[in-house]
């Protein structure tokens, strides 16, 4: 009640103020000309159905470009016409206007609207549009769902939530790049693939960053500098309505990552804590000593062989007793992380600023002390003028992160699979052991062990955009952004770290890389209405140029281990290369939009591209693409016959992209400086003539919505066809090299179906229950390859299959006298090669997905994301016999009990095991259902933060990977080709809002 | 109304500039880092610098660096002179079991590396032919190194595999597509290279190097080359042509001096510089020296049944080959310098020596009925080996006993060093005879390596050598 007294008192005062100003008017007015309309002073505050202040309500005048937005305690003030009427619009609320009528306080209560969901403004590149009147395809994830999840990038908080996109960890290393392949792979180069990645306006290089750390596999992610909770929304352009206005960067897909921007008035800050742990969530079933060794014994035996201290030193020289769990010593720790982050932002009607700052810090499972550190720190700035016309938005995003991984090491599945008894690592002082292993003529396998590395990467991101009103419909906008990346690693090799019998001096490997970039687009945007026609238009181009430079170099013979790093120590520097690449791309770009009467939509988009990365004659193309949209629950039969149906769309696109993914100067002849000195080489083939990659989209979608929208659902059929491939093109070693880059005569084709539901199940006052579901059925394909058999993709495709296949011997049991696998010799020519590998094995995906649910009870929330995938994987190590630990299924092999071939050390059966893992033997289901993340919020009651001076105070628990069912029998079914994969992490946190 | 139509106009004409500013925009200036080939081979120095480029390469490719996969290590195994010590590294141990598949990557490294430095060879050739601006003596002093260069990589790609694609220029197109040339072509090929060479390089060594090929390493190859191909006349009168230049080729007195930096018994050698200064000096050493220290490093010893042939005080026993008490084993101590970073360089890898020419002649005079001159070529590498003299001890030898005798020699001169006993019992058609014995998986068909099988897989035309 005191909250209500004292919210009176204010509302009294400003309505006496009100009064006065208003007098104060009116009196000039008398004195003046009189004015056509009587002006008054209006306020009041703007409330939810529960009585709560909403902040940041945009309250206009009608039919003018007069506005204000409510402050945090939902207030509002504006001077309106007396017979004005006033508009309360805000985003997830059902707009409200109200005539003034010589009120001088006007306040409300503004209800929910589920159906206003459709109105949420979508980010479409150079453009905004809605959920509603969007022609093309764009998925969208917010603040909500990512901000919580302790990931390095935020492409990883993507997995699982939207359709279409397929995101896999890179590693469990942290701020190694995951993938994201947005409605499959079309380029027959891996490299090819990488979608568009766009913040704040400004294109970014997709390309992971080399490093000679343990990251070195996947490379490093370059959004690992972004701050996950500073990110406002992320939109993926998939159809060729959404990507052809990227031309030939848009062939798959593009990602736009916006960042928060400041909106309210007065000042506010924001503070977040979190912090967690994280571990490998599963192991591989493997051999203990005494079984390993048993059947070690066994494999002589059988082959009827004397066990030498050359072939068998597991069984005579290392102690027949000892046990280690290599597993558990390799990634049996914790990783612990932790992020803060605090962010002020405020304004007033014409100028609002956000300013915000983040540290993330995560450890690894591996013994050793290693770690990863972020420090962001970001600022925007948004300014209009009084009259609305001129815009200024300006975005800085800034950050800093060191990877302190190590180099060089044996942190991987090889290690895992040492046998038990194989020696310690470490000797009592704590030094790398040697002699045991030395004695079996093998290396420490965590050689390198005291190496360091130190990757510290700076990343700038900005972006100006300015923007004039020349003619109420036409307005000049030009948006220029640059951008800077710089990594420098620095990975120290003590000889300690080495075999001493190696001599190997003290070393440091240096290696840096900068990407600077800057884009300039200047466009004219044309909006206006002819009674039911709405156009809307952009015309721009883009210059960009980026420069990219990469120096590597090692440094050799520092006389102590302390002197490391400190190049003019150093005795020599060796394997010094520097390169540089500069890439320039230009573009003119087109939209219009026509709508009539909200109901018929077309899109027209289309941009001509030049881009040097292609010969002298073939650097400019055209890519366009047309997308229409029919609201058929806007005509009067439907809304009818089908009152239930409260939305309904049908739309269609038709378009092509291109993509320019490839290595610059790929078309010079050109030949570079040798290692050793004094010398120049030819460094590949060169092939003048190659050109983009042209991509043709194709979708047609089905949306609706029932029952006032609680239930929406959209369904999308697509079909992209990646044509004139261009590609490094394998050729035989005979022509010196590995590759040449051109284009090939082939079509990959990726179509699927994609399904996104959403429904609010209960929506009561206190509790209320969401659901989401994507489901994505992706099939992928090579249609047509003209004279296969004649290329040098010969035996590594197959036309009418997928791209990601195996080819795999026919497997025909095992050979009754030898005990050993046997495959099928299918031209009977007495050898096995690729002309036998006659059965094709799909290694896609053929179905993914996610499914969230929200309930929200009282103060509570609870969020869950299960991601389902449904694909086949491979899984080895089923053979036993030889050094080196094998999976507990050998053990039935000795008790004679399985399929797999007799235990045998002997070449002939290593020989035979070859080929049995390019068979069907190692497929299993790799499906997997998994706990992606859960979250569990809870906000402390108001009346209680507030007596802190507090606005809001969440308390949160969130959980990453939890669960994952799975029949598969490896690590990880989501990585099946390689060892660890995904963490699993647990945080706890809290969030103040002052 | 007006404004508003010139302002449109404004428009257009901004928006057509734009367009053409952007066919200039998107041109850029080649790289600091990559010379187009036209600019390399427009100066002799810079044309001088793919030479030493392709040199330098040497030390980095894998059949020729000495190392894990170069034709010393691997052929040695596929002969009975060395052994891998570690059974678990089966990538190699296929080699020694003469039980390769045609996936073996070592076996893909020998056959690409060598097929990249032929690459380069052609680049020159080709860069030095449409060059207007090189001097005339530069040209041919490039021409004949490479066409050098080019036939020495064909010698060990025909010796190893058999019939081989054989390709003189950088055309991709067409190469990948090549299917296998006849023995004979390729034999043809090598000598015309190796021929004009001779007849185009110097007599004397570039800066003083022997790591450059001059005059007389074209002529030894040419003698070793006739000595595969039974020109026994040719053979002789080549490998004549090298002995006679006593000025610049000696057998050195003390072996231990034979494997240094420019010995004078080096008639060609390719130096560790090539790594770019990490590796100091050979990786011979580095696969089969046994470390003073640690034994247990050595990755290559020589199997006992070869120690056994050396008589007692052959002084290349003594110092070609170190026992050790620990490992009861015996290692090939021909390059004695540990690889580390130390500079300067001690030794370079042996590629042609002196040596060999005498043997050659020895071999080739027997074979055409001149045992005199045999045994007396023999008697200069037996007494610099400390040994009696055939002359002495056996003054009437028969031909077929002299020449066993000589393969028993080059077997004793010429071991750990690129292959020499597996390309000699293969010439001889003894392979099958010796290694029958000592190997128990020994097949007729294992004299050729397979082709490699991604090879295949790139490139339909190839077919595979029987056996594989």
């Amino acid at each position: 009640m005191k909250n209500n007294y004292s919210r009176l008192k204010w509302v009294a005062l400003i309505i006496i103020g009100g009064v006065l100003f208003f007098l104060s008017k009116a009196a000039n007015a008398a004195t003046t000309t009189p004015l056509p309309l009587q002006q008054q002073e209006v306020s009041g505050v703007v409330e939810d159905q529960n009585g709560l202040p909403i902040p940041g309500v945009t309250v206009t005048v009608k039919n003018t470009n007069r506005g204000t937005v409510t402050n945090l305690d939902g207030a509002y003030n504006i001077i309106a016409p007396a017979n004005g009427t006033l508009v309360f619009s805000y985003i997830g609320f059902k707009t409200v206007e109200i005539p003034v009528d010589n009120n001088e306080e006007i306040s409300i209560q503004l209800e929910e609207d589920v159906s206003a969901l459709g109105e949420v403004k979508i980010n479409a590149g150079y453009y905004n549009t809605t959920e509603r009147e969007r022609t093309g395809n764009i998925s969208r994830v917010t603040a909500e769902e990512i901000e919580l999840q302790p990931v390095v990038s935020p492409i990883q908080a993507l997995a699982g939530r939207m359709a279409g996109v397929e995101v896999t960890s890179g590693g469990s290393h942290p701020g190694m790049a995951p993938t994201i392949k947005i409605r499959g792979t079309n380029s027959l180069r891996e490299e090819g693939n990488y979608p568009l990645y766009i913040i704040d306006g400004v294109p970014i290089n997709s390309t992971p960053v080399e490093s000679n750390s343990l990251m070195s596999s996947a490379g490093i992610d370059p959004l690992n500098n972004l701050d996950v909770s500073n990110i406002e929304s992320i939109e993926v352009l998939k159809d060729a309505d959404a990507t052809a206005i990227y031309g030939s960067r848009g062939a798959n897909g593009v990602i736009l990552i916006t960042t928060k921007k400041g909106r309210e008035i007065g000042t506010s800050v924001k503070a977040r804590f979190y912090t967690g742990m994280a571990t490998v969530p599963n192991r591989w079933d493997l051999l203990n000593t005494e079984e390993y060794l048993e059947i070690r014994r066994a494999a002589f035996e059988n082959d009827g062989v004397e066990p030498t201290e050359r072939n068998a030193y597991d069984l005579l020289l290392w102690d027949q007793d000892r046990y280690t769990d290599w597993q558990e010593f390799l990634y049996g720790g914790t990783s612990e992380t932790t992020n803060a982050n605090i962010t002020f932002s405020g304004g007033n009607e014409t100028t609002s600023f956000r300013f915000g700052s983040s540290y993330y810090t995560q450890g690894t499972v591996y013994p050793g002390d290693y770690d990863y550190r972020k420090v962001t720190g970001n600022l925007n700035l948004n300014h209009r003028s009084g009259d609305n016309k001129f815009n200024l938005s300006l975005s800085l995003n800034y950050g800093v992160d060191t990877n302190n991984l190590v180099g060089n090491v044996g942190f991987n599945a090889t290690t895992a699979f040492l046998p038990p008894n194989a020696p310690e690592i470490f000797n009592n002082d704590g030094s790398l052991a040697w002699e045991e292993w030395g004695v079996a003529g093998l290396d420490n396998p965590l050689e390198g062990y005291f190496n360091t590395s130190n990757t510290q990467t700076n990343n700038f991101i900005s972006n100006l955009t300015l923007s004039y009103e020349i003619f109420p419909a036409l307005r000049f906008k030009t948006s220029m952004g640059y951008s800077y990346y710089d990594s420098k690693e620095m990975r120290k090799q003590p000889s300690q770290s080495y075999n001493p019998a190696d001599e190997t001096p003290n070393n440091s490997s240096h290696l840096s890389a900068g990407r600077k970039s800057w884009i300039l687009e200047p466009q004219i945007l044309f909006e206006k209405s002819f009674n039911n026609l709405k156009i809307d238009a952009i015309v721009g181009a883009t210059f960009q140029e980026n420069i990219q430079n990469q120096e590597g170099f090692r440094a050799t013979g520092y006389a102590s281990e302390a002197l490391i790093g400190n190049i003019a120590a150093a005795e020599s520097i060796i394997n010094a290369r520097r390169e540089s690449a500069e890439y320039k791309y230009a573009a003119l770009f087109s939209r219009i939009g026509i709508n009539w009467d909200r109901k018929y939509y077309i899109n027209l988009t289309g941009r001509r591209d030049g881009s040097s990365r292609f010969g002298p004659n073939n650097r400019f193309a055209n890519f366009g693409a047309v997308g229409t949209a029919w609201i058929f629950t806007e005509e009067n039969f439907i809304k009818e016959k089908l009152p239930f149906l409260s939305f309904g769309k049908l739309r269609g696109s038709y378009g092509t992209t291109g993509n320019d993914q490839i290595g610059d100067y790929g078309y010079l002849n050109a030949y570079e400086a040798t290692d050793g000195p004094g010398g120049l080489y030819p460094t590949g083939l060169a092939n003048p003539n190659y050109s983009w990659e042209v991509n043709k989209k194709l979708e047609v979608g089905l949306e609706i919505g029932l029952f006032e929208e609680r239930i929406r659902a959209g369904f999308s059929r697509y079909r992209n066809r990646s044509s004139n491939q261009l590609v490094g093109y394998p050729l035989p070693e005979i022509t010196g090299f590995t590759s040449v880059q051109a284009n090939l005569p082939a079509t990959v084709e990726n179509s699927g179906w994609e399904f996104e539901f959403s429904s609010l199940n209960i929506d009561s006052k206190e509790f209320r229950w969401q659901t989401s579901l994507n489901v994505s059925l992706p099939k992928n394909e090579l249609v047509n390859y003209p004279d296969i058999d004649q290329s040098s993709y010969a035996n590594t495709y197959r036309v009418g299959y997928p791209l990601n296949i195996s080819l795999l011997f026919d497997y025909t049991g095992l050979d009754p006298e030898t005990g050993f696998y046997t495959v099928r010799d299918v031209n009977e020519d007495g050898s096995f090669d690729y002309q036998d590998r006659i059965i094709i094995q799909d290694l896609n995906r053929e179905l993914f997905g996610g499914i969230n649910n929200s309930f929200s009870f009282k103060n509570f929330n609870l969020q869950f994301l299960w991601e389902f995938v449904m694909q086949e994987g491979l899984q080895t190590s089923f053979d036993g016999g030889t050094v080196g630990n094998s999976r507990s299924v050998a053990l039935a092999t000795l008790a004679g009990e399985s399929v797999y071939q007799k235990i045998s050390q002997s070449a002939q059966a290593r020989t035979a095991y070859g080929y049995a893992i390019n068979t069907s033997i190692p497929v299993e289901d790799a499906s997997f259902v998994r706990l992606k993340t859960i979250t569990l919020n809870y906000n402390l009651p108001k009346a209680f933060t507030r007596k802190f001076g507090m606005e809001n105070w969440r308390l949160f628990l969130h959980g990453q990977n939890l669960l994952t069912f799975s029949e598969y029998s490896g690590m990880d079914p989501e990585r099946t080709s390689s060892g660890i994969g995904n963490l699993r992490t647990i945080t706890a946190g809290l969030e103040i809002n002052f | 109304m007006k404004s508003r139509l010139s302002i449109n106009n404004t428009f257009v004409i901004a928006i057509a500039l734009l367009f053409l500013s952007c066919e200039d925009f998107v041109e850029v200036s080649s790289p600091n880092n990559k010379l187009i080939q036209q600019d390399v081979f427009s100066t002799d120095a810079t044309a001088r610098s793919a030479m030493n480029g392709i040199y330098n390469q040497l030390f980095k490719a894998a059949f020729s660096n000495g190392s894990r996969s170069s034709v010393t290590v691997l052929s040695g195994l596929s002969a009975d002179n060395i052994r891998n010590i570690n059974p678990s590294n089966y990538t190699r141990m296929e080699f020694e079991e003469n039980e390769l598949i045609p996936d073996n990557p070592n076996n893909l490294y020998l056959w690409s590396s060598a097929y990249n430095i032929i690459y380069m060879a052609n680049s020159l050739l080709e860069g030095v032919y449409n060059s207007e601006n090189l001097s005339e003596g530069v040209k041919l002093q490039l021409e004949g190194e490479a066409r050098f260069i080019r036939a020495f990589s064909y010698f060990y790609l025909v010796n190893l595999y058999g019939e081989i694609p054989l390709l003189t220029t950088t055309e991709y197109n067409n190469n990948q597509l090549a299917s296998r040339s006849l023995i004979e072509e390729v034999y043809d090929q090598i000598i015309n290279d190796l021929e004009i060479a001779a007849d185009v390089l110097g007599t004397d060594y570039l800066n003083g190097e022997r790591t450059n090929v001059n005059k007389y390493a074209a002529t030894a190859l040419l003698s070793r080359v006739n000595l595969h191909l039974q020109n026994w006349e040719d053979a002789e009168s080549l490998s004549s042509q090298v002995i006679a230049e006593t000025g610049t080729y000696q057998l050195l007195d003390n072996l231990n001096d034979v494997f240094l930096v420019n010995s004078k018994e080096a008639i060609w050698q390719i130096s560790p510089i090539g790594d770019g200064g990490f590796i100091s000096n050979t990786n011979e050493a580095s696969m089969f020296l046994i470390h003073p220290v640690f034994s247990f490093v050595a990755s290559i010893q020589l199997r006992e049944t070869f120690v056994e042939i050396f008589e007692e005080d052959d002084l290349r026993f003594n110092n070609w080959i170190s026992y050790h008490n620990e490992e009861e084993a015996f290692f090939a101590y021909k390059y004695k310098v540990w690889n580390t970073s130390e500079f300067p360089i001690e030794e370079y890898s042996m590629v042609l020596r002196l040596a060999e020419q005498y043997l050659i002649r020895a071999e080739a005079r027997a074979r055409q009925g001149n045992i005199s001159g045999a045994v007396e070529d023999l008697d200069i590498i037996r007494s610099r080996a400390g040994l009696s003299l055939i002359a002495d001890t056996r003054p009437d030898i028969s031909q077929e006993e002299l020449l066993d005798v000589i393969i028993e020699e080059r077997r004793k001169e010429l071991f750990a060093e690129w292959g020499h006993r597996w390309l000699d019992l293969k010439r001889i058609n003894k392979a099958g005879e010796v290694l029958g014995q000592s190997k128990p998986m020994w097949e007729e068909t294992d004299v050729y390596y397979p082709i490699p099988a991604e090879e295949r897989r790139k490139n339909p035309n190839l077919d595979q050598n029987d056996g594989y």
